[in-house]
């Protein structure tokens, strides 16, 4: 009957140990997992943020873009009021001052061709960075050519 | 019993969390942009009923064929709405061009 009581004790002794350090190791598991979690929940901290900034420079490029094509299609108002402005006929004039139209429209040809060199990429020049007067800006695309100049 | 009782608990252990991750950026395009246009400048000469022979003949006196292509003035002005539109587009085009490089192509920090 002794033995079986200590036999019992010594396996209830056994059971305990390995109990205890079952659980030992279930909180080291524990710890881990908290760890990981956190890392995670760190992670789609940024990654809302960087969701954020991206979203944010979505707008902003949306905007510019409309901007730009506002003003260009301001630009092609402008050409045409040139031609028709107050009933302008410009066939007339010409007959009337033909050096006179042939040397303008020279003129506003070299630009034109200088604003599609410009809208293809070309950089500008420091005289089309700086010009803010009506005298030295490209006439015929002043929004793309000039950023410095503001009309008046 | 205990020994029954340890073994059970033993059996729903608490399970290690595994997060698994796999992040392969995509190679980039990093296509060069088109070299910007160097266009040659036109020379246009505007002829009228009254200067006609006196346009063929300077022409001729440089050296120059004596034929003109021609618009009438309202075709000129369609010609150069035209260009202007042309210009336009292509402005939009590059710079939505550059707006994606900027977008996708920025340099990682």
């Amino acid at each position: 009957m002794r033995i079986y009581i200590i036999g019992f004790i010594i396996l209830a002794l056994l059971g305990s140990v390995g109990y205890v350090l079952k659980l030992q190791r279930d909180n080291t598991i524990l710890k881990e997992n908290a760890v990981k979690l956190e890392s995670a929940i760190s992670e789609q901290k940024t990654l809302i943020e960087n969701q954020k900034k991206d979203f944010e420079e979505i707008l902003d490029a949306n905007k510019k873009m409309n901007e730009l094509v506002s003003v260009l299609k301001k630009d092609l108002e402008d050409l045409d009021k040139r031609f028709n402005k107050k009933n302008r006929d410009v066939g007339k004039l010409a007959i009337q001052k033909t050096e006179s139209i042939e040397r303008i429209t020279n003129g506003a040809s070299a630009l034109a061709t200088r604003c599609i060199e410009i809208a293809s990429g070309s950089p500008l020049t420091e005289a089309e960075k700086n010009a803010t007067k009506k005298s030295e800006i490209n006439s015929e695309c002043s929004s793309i050519a000039n950023p410095n100049y503001i009309p008046y | 019993m205990l020994i029954l009782t340890i073994f059970l608990t033993s059996c729903s252990g608490v399970k290690q969390l595994s997060i698994f991750k796999e992040e392969v950026p995509r190679a980039k395009l990093n296509l060069e942009k088109p070299t910007p246009l160097e266009l040659e400048n036109l020379r246009w000469i505007i002829i009228t009923s009254a200067n006609a022979e006196e346009v063929f003949k300077k022409l001729e006196e440089q050296g120059i064929d004596p034929v003109l292509w021609g618009l009438t003035d309202k075709d000129f002005e369609l010609l150069a709405k035209n260009f202007a539109r042309i210009r336009n587009q292509l402005k939009i085009t590059n710079d939505l061009l550059d707006k994606y490089k900027e977008y996708y192509e920025v340099e990682e920090e």
